[in-house]
């Protein structure tokens, strides 16, 4: 069953069109992440959703009921902001309670359920306290306590981690995805920070400029990017992105010569479809996928990052282009050599000059 | 340097200190008048040290004069203005701030407008109208204009604009209205400046003399500032008498102002724009 669904879904601001024409489908149960860079209207959709923006067209329907002229109250969807939202006046229970108390539960209901989420969120003890009593993490397990008790059918999340610093990040990350285990609700999460993204999503939307770009699982995404954007945005670092000529095809193989290298040759695995000889295209290859060879790209490396298990090498192409290389388990001082690199056909990606791929 | 940091701090106390003794010295003076008997108040004998304690005149002014009928009327119209102003103003403002309507801009145009028009440009008009609605010599007369203070609806849209939007969206997200908003969430948020607003309120609407003395024209609903002027007989003026009913008529204000003190600080630079 699907949780969310938007159809056709679109939002200007005054002249301005931030979303155009948005489809999808957000399965029931999942956690599914908006991902894209600043500006691409990922917390736009995500307040279209839970109805603090008014939709400019398109439909919105959260678990089979059309909800795009609903109140946000009714949707059935809790948003944990980025700056956490708390109730500066109000305990961390009345925080919590709030909605309840607004929906005029019972004083024993109220009790149960916030001691039931401040169980989840390891927060029992901090009942008492007011939110400036507690630290940015405590702040935003309060926001997600608030959200839980209400039982929503649709979490959201907009970046509710870029306020805390980096290591409670990777803590409060895992507990999200604790969180969506234990109560496996439909999640929508919004970041801007592809690791994130791939981290915690089953499935993962990629946003640019108000379009959605691709969706899929986040392994799919980086296997198998339907455009250039994708593949440079998951991924880190970046996938490496060589302008070439095509020279020739053959059953299931396009060569093509890498701008500014010579007669160097690589092979890409693509139909070519729609190619002629001497078309530009984009070659994108990631860094784990050159190796070293006899012959290949030559590349004059700049400088080395080493992180122990791996090291970073970033070179040089002919035409002063930009390289990344992933190297496992080599220590050796390589910086100011040149070395030759190659990869598999399988292994490089094919983009026309619109920056589709030529699968 | 730090010789001359305490040299200059010896200096500014000991303006400061003069500047206060020039200011208080009118108290000083009031209260000293205000315990003689009314017989030594302008005689030669009169000093400027306190010599007598003598409470004739407070005792006076209670039982031969209607002191107590105007603290009543005082009491009561400040009340009133201070509360019926405060909680107006805070929603007109909270509207204003929050709420999107057709007009909102200009209704807020208009509230600026009526900043910058001075009280006594309305006077003629206002006094015409309390007196065509029959309300001359009643608490209505003395009340209905002094509800419009602009400053208050002004401030509080500040402090409102300030409250980050997510805190409305929060609110609206777990089921609450505009109510709610307003008043467990924008209100609790902002009580600092709530009191703050009431006291200066309270001030003003019991120091208010100019308007009251026009429409009260009868003992019996005058405010204490006005009442003062009644506070003469056929011989003409009595110091002593005159200084107690004032001292008395003071008093609340200065009881309120010692306990907010600070609150009262905190409103007066913030409706003179010093802060926020
Ligand atoms: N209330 C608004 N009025 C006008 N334009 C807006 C409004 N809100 C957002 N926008 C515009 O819509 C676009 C998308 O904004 P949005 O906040 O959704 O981006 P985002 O993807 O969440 O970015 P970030 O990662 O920086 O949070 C931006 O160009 C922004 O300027
Ligand atoms: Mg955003």
């Amino acid at each position: 069953m699907t949780g969310v669904i938007l159809r056709n879904v679109e939002k200007s601001f005054g002249a301005a069109k931030v979303i155009h024409d948005v489809s999808l489908d957000i399965p029931k149960g999942a956690f599914s992440v908006f991902v894209g860079p600043s500006g691409c209207g990922k917390s736009t959709l995500l307040r279209m959703i839970a109805g603090l923006e008014e939709t400019t067209g398109g439909k919105i329907e959260i678990e089979g009921q059309d909800v795009t002229d609903q109140e946000p109250a009714r949707r059935g969807v809790a948003m944990v902001f980025q700056n956490y939202a708390l109730y500066p006046h109000l305990s961390v229970f009345e925080n919590m309670a709030f909605s309840l108390r607004l929906a005029r539960a019972k004083q024993s209901v109220i009790k149960q359920k916030v001691h039931a989420a401040a169980e989840i969120l390891k927060m029992v003890d901090q009942l008492d306290k007011k939110p400036s009593q507690l630290s940015g993490g405590q702040r935003q397990r309060v926001a997600i306590g608030r959200a839980i008790v209400r039982e929503p059918k649709v979490f959201l999340f907009d970046e509710p981690l870029s306020n805390l610093d980096a290591e409670l990040r990777v803590q409060m990350r895992l507990e999200l995805a604790r969180l969506h285990r234990e109560i496996g609700a439909t999640m929508i999460y919004v970041t801007h920070d592809q690791v994130e993204a791939m981290t915690l999503a089953d499935k993962i939307f990629v946003l640019k400029d108000g379009f959605v770009q691709q969706a899929g699982a986040p392994l799919h995404l980086y296997d198998d990017p339907d455009n250039q954007f994708v593949a440079g945005f998951i991924g880190s670092p970046a996938m490496n992105f060589i302008p070439a000529r095509v020279t020739g095809r053959s059953d299931g193989l396009i060569m093509a010569q890498p701008d500014g290298a010579g007669a160097i040759t690589l092979e890409a695995k693509s139909t070519g479809e729609g190619l002629s000889d001497g078309t530009i295209v984009t070659l994108g290859i990631r860094p784990e996928c050159l190796r070293p060879a006899e012959t290949g790209l030559s590349a004059k490396i700049e400088m080395s990052e080493e992180l122990g298990g791996v090291s970073y090498l970033h070179a040089r192409l002919a035409g002063d282009r930009p390289l990344v290389v992933e190297r496992r388990g080599i220590r050796e001082m390589l910086e100011g050599r040149t070395i030759h690199l190659t990869a598999d056909p399988a292994d490089i990606l094919v983009f026309d000059p619109d920056g589709r791929r030529l699968r | 340097m730090i010789q001359t940091r305490k040299i200059e701090n010896i200096i500014l106390s000991v303006i400061t200190l003069c500047a206060a003794a020039i200011w208080v010295f009118p108290l000083y003076w009031a209260m000293v008048t205000s315990l003689r008997r009314e017989s030594r108040v302008v005689s030669d004998s009169a000093g400027l040290i306190p010599d007598e304690f003598n409470l004739t005149s407070y005792i006076d002014a209670i039982l031969n004069t209607r002191l107590l009928t105007w603290y009543w009327n005082s009491i009561g119209t400040s009340l009133i203005i201070t509360v019926v102003t405060v909680v107006t103003s805070m929603m007109c403002a909270y509207a204003i701030s929050q709420m999107r309507f057709p007009g909102r801009r200009l209704l807020y145009l208009v509230v600026l407008a009526s900043f910058m028009i001075p009280a006594q440009a309305l006077v003629v008009s206002q006094f015409i109208l309390m007196n065509d609605m029959g309300l001359i010599n009643t608490w209505g007369a003395i009340i209905l204009p002094q509800l419009i203070v602009p400053v208050v609806i002004i401030v509080y849209k500040q402090f409102f604009d300030a409250v980050p939007k997510e805190l409305r969206e929060a609110v609206l997200l777990d089921g609450g209205g505009e109510y709610t908003l307003l008043f467990k969430v924008y209100l609790p948020l902002n009580w600092g400046i709530t009191a703050a607003l009431s006291i200066i309120t309270f001030i003003g609407a019991w120091n208010a003399f100019f308007w009251p003395f026009l429409v009260a024209t009868s003992e019996s609903t005058m405010t204490i500032p006005v009442g003062i002027t009644q506070v003469q007989d056929t011989f003409g003026v009595q110091y002593a008498r005159v200084m107690s009913v004032a001292l008395l008529g003071a008093m609340p204000v200065a009881v309120a102002y010692l306990l907010f003190q600070r609150r009262v600080t905190e409103a007066v630079m913030i409706s003179s724009g010093v802060k926020g």
